[in-house]
Order: structure tokens, then sequence, then C-alpha cells
């Protein structure tokens, strides 16, 4: 059986299994006191981070079957979701661990702290895309319909990246290597749209007159 | 407030150990003990018995050795708080000479043997506020500011008392990268840094002080944001103008030349009504962060008629 096989025949729930196991790990570590002096701050931003490692995997998978001819597709819906459970730990220790469940807290945040305003979008954008990811939704829905809800995952990764630069304190080497890669990300996107096809050739044309 | 003032009035009552004789660490606790019932009976003359024991049963309780030197800020070694314990062991901090302008002696330069001989070492437990909204308490080991500037034969007019971080991209490894305009400066204002609560730290728990906390000298000014202390400093100059501070000047909006503590003014992205204390693991409670750091009975006065919203 060669490597690619394998990886064909690898069931979705055990990748599950395996991407979603560091949750409940990093969660206990924090309990036993393994995250460092400061184990909600790490927690929190691991989740983040994981959570936006994962949005960037899922949006690699279309470009990587188009440019260079692997095909993970298979595993899309898997790892978006993933990627929403991630956020969803990260939204969670956010607000029953380091506001502590103050509502209070919360409304100031959303009011004041820009980095929360976007993460709150970017969460919220990412809620209709989880909802729908099934076979259920795909049956009920025109698949324009659900395309266009799904392209939505761009602008949560944009809004995501963004919350993650307003957090920090300055450019650290994590964020120049993320935002490198959601650019790389957008310019093949981009690329692929019509409208740049179409824009594209009329500028060919008129470079052959 | 009246439990903090009594902790500072506490850490106040020196206790006069030598730096040749510092303790190891194994032994730390047994001097701590010993210089609690010396610190006892000798503010038995002024305060009753149980104000005397409020002062050393310290509310605030000292962050062990391993979250002080595993959580730390110090950009020269990277910007993850656990970088500087990884990379900080390149920096050579012997020998190490302090160079100082605005002075009128001859001799500028001094070996840091030749600062420290002499000084009453003694020990300080303060707290530390990181402008990023945590906080740790830190019984440092060293010496008042003020010591080592009334020995200087400064210029008449200072106003300012400027700081350098040593420049070594060779041995620190960020500084190879603009990650800042290197090398880190702060600054104070001379009353400030006249302050008896003013401190240079050569030590952290009774040991020589670790690279990844700004050995082999650093500044200590618990009433300011963490930034301010500036680590493993080699430059010293008495200016009479507002010197160039990095942070302030990185992003003046957002980090200001006073940056006092103050939990009525937010940094512009975050509050800074809260801090979380490091070492109360998961589910520790958020605290709230005081003026000044809780020192305002200390340095209030430093700071009357001054509009600390203008000046944060």
């Amino acid at each position: 059986m060669t490597f690619s096989t394998l990886f064909r025949s690898l069931p979705i729930s055990l990748l599950y299994c395996v991407l979603l196991t560091p949750i409940p790990l990093y969660f206990y570590w924090g309990i036993v006191n393994e995250l460092g002096p400061d184990p909600l701050r790490y927690l929190e931003h691991k989740y983040g981070e994981l959570g936006l490692i994962f949005l960037l995997i899922t949006l690699s998978i279309s470009p990587l079957l188009k440019y260079a001819k692997i095909n993970l597709m298979r595993y899309r819906r898997c790892i978006g979701l993933v990627a929403f459970y991630y956020i969803v730990s990260h939204v969670c220790v956010y607000f029953f661990l380091d506001i502590g469940l103050s509502i209070d807290l919360l409304l100031s945040d959303l009011q004041k702290r820009y980095y929360i305003i976007v993460g709150f979008f970017a969460f919220i954008t990412l809620i209709p895309l989880a909802l729908t990811s099934n076979n259920f939704a795909l049956r009920k829905l025109n698949i324009k319909t659900w395309n266009k809800i799904h392209s939505f995952v761009y602008i949560a990764t944009i809004l995501s990246i963004f919350h993650f630069i307003l957090m920090s304190k300055t450019w650290t080497g994590e964020l120049y290597f993320y935002t490198a890669i959601i650019i790389i990300i957008l310019i093949l996107k981009i690329k692929s749209t019509k409208i740049y096809k179409k824009l594209s050739t009329y500028s060919n044309a008129d470079i052959s007159k | 407030m009246r439990n903090e003032v009594v902790n500072i009035i506490g850490s106040h009552i020196l206790k006069i150990l030598k730096y040749s004789d510092v303790t190891p660490y194994n032994l730390y606790l047994d001097r701590r003990k010993f210089v609690e019932a010396l610190g006892l009976t000798s503010l038995a003359f002024v305060a009753t018995p149980i104000a005397a024991k409020q002062n050393y049963s310290t509310r605030a309780k000292a962050n062990t050795i391993e979250e002080i030197t595993n959580y730390n800020n110090f950009y020269e070694f990277g910007t993850s708080k656990t970088d500087p314990a990884k990379y900080a062991h390149s920096l050579r901090t012997n020998p190490w000479e302090i160079t100082f302008e605005g002075i009128s002696q001859n001799k500028k330069k001094f070996d840091i043997a030749e600062i420290i001989k002499g000084k009453a070492i003694q020990e300080r437990v303060y707290r530390l506020r990181c402008v990023e909204g945590w906080s740790m308490v830190i019984p440092w080991i060293g010496f008042p500011l003020r010591d080592l500037i009334n020995e200087l034969e400064v210029d008449n007019n200072t106003k300012f008392v400027a700081f350098e971080t040593v420049y070594r991209p060779e041995e620190m490894r960020e500084q190879k990268r603009a990650t800042l305009d290197w090398p880190y400066r702060e600054g104070l204002t001379i009353e400030e840094a006249l302050h008896p609560l003013t401190f240079i730290a050569t030590g952290l728990y009774g040991k020589e002080l670790p690279n990844q906390n700004g050995a082999p000298f650093r500044l200590v000014v618990p009433w300011k944001y963490g930034f301010k202390s500036i680590k493993s400093i080699t430059k010293i100059s008495f200016k009479k103008e507002q010197p160039y501070t990095t942070w302030s000047s990185e992003n003046p909006r957002e980090y200001g030349f006073y940056s006092n503590v103050n939990p009525n003014v937010d940094h512009p992205r975050w509050s800074q009504a809260t801090e979380r204390v490091i070492g109360e693991g998961l589910f520790g409670k958020r605290r709230k962060t005081e003026l000044f750091n809780g020192y305002i009975e200390e340095v209030g006065d430093l700071y009357k008629g001054m509009d600390l919203k203008k000046y944060y």
C-alpha cells in the first residue's frame, strides 16, 4: 500500500479524533499547572492560534489541488470544522476563565477593544459555515447559496489575522508568517475569480494591440 | 490600601546583607525567617507587635523563582515570554562596565564591582505590573538608585535620567532583527530617580540576578509599568531634556513617558482596570489594579496636580 492510498483511506472519524485531542489535552495540562506561569493566557492563545492554523489549512486545500495536484478535498470539511471547534474553545476560555463570565466586562470589551470586536465578528461569521457543514444542509441548500455562505471563510480568516495583529504589542515572527500565508492564499484566490480572469484577458488584449 | 503601605514600610526596614554573603537559594527561606525576626525586633520600637507581624506576613505572596525566571518580557532575546529563559545565557555579564554621562568628575566609566562595593545591599519585595495586564510579586536584592546618584557629581540643572540596555547582537539574538529600535532605552525624571522606592536590582531571591531578569544591573520602578524597569544597563545619562524612550517612541499613542500604573487610564487597545496574578493557576481571579500599583502613599506627591490622563 502506497503512502497516498493509505492517506486516502484514512477514515474521517479518526482524523477528527487526532485533530481534536489537543483541546482536552491542553485543558488538562492547564488544570495540573503544566502550561507555565500563566496557564490561562497560554490556553487562550494556543486554542486561538490552532484555530487560525486550521483555518489556513482549510483554505490551502483548494490551491493545493489546483497548483500541486495534492488532493485533500475529502478532509476539507473535517479540518474546517476542527478549526471552528478550536475557535469555540478559544472563545469559551475568554468568556468563562479570562473575564470570568462577566457580562459587564464583555460589553465594555465589545465597545472599546478593537481586537475583541474584530475577533467577535470573525467568530460570528464562522457560525453559519459550521451549521451548514453537513450533508443535510448541502442537500437542502442551492449549491450557489452554499458556496456563497462558505466564501465567508475568507472574511473570517482576514478578521482573525487582524484580531491577532491588534492584540500584539509588536510584529513577531509568527505574525509575519501567518500574514504571509494568508496573503498568498488570497492572491491565489483572487487570481481564480472570474472578475480577475476577465480583467487580465482585457489587459492582455490591450498589450497585444 | 493600608496593608499595602505597611508592606512597603516593612520592606524599608533594611535587611543588611552583604552581596558577598548572599545566601544560596536552599538556605534562603531560613535567612528570610532570620531577617523577619530581626525586623520584628527593630520594628517593636515604633509599632505594636500586631502591626509588626502584618509587615512580614505579606498579603501579597512572592511568586516562585520558577515563575519569575520563566515568564519574562526581554525582547532582546525574543518576543515570547519563554524566549529569555531559553536564550539569555548567551549574554556575558562579567566583566560589566557602566558609562555615565552628564557628570562632572573625570572618571565616567565604572566597573559594576566598584559601584556595588560599600553599598548596603537590601531586599525589596515589590509588585510588578506589566502593561499587558498581568502582575507578579518579586523579592529583589540590590540598593536604591539614589545611593548611587548621590555618589556622583551630577551636572546642575539635571531634570531627567536616561538609561540604556547593552547592545550586543552577537549575544542577544533578537537584536539582529528590527523588532524594536535597539538599544532599548528608558528614562525617569530626576525626582523619580531619587525616590527611595526606585531601586537597582543586582539579585533576586537571595541569588545573583539571572540573565533573563536583566543581569547584572537593572532598574526597578514598582509604581510604573514593567517596561520602564530597564534591564542589563550599560549607560546612565543625566540630562536637561526628556530623553528618548523606546516604547513611547515606538507607539506614542499607547505608551507614555510616565507610564505610571493607573487603572483609570486604559491602554488604547485594552483595559488596565484589572490584572491577572501570575501563579494563581487556570482558575485564578483577576485582581483590581491600584493607582501607582498601590504605592500612592509613597509617590502620590510626585504627581500632585498632574493630569494623569494627559501624562500617561
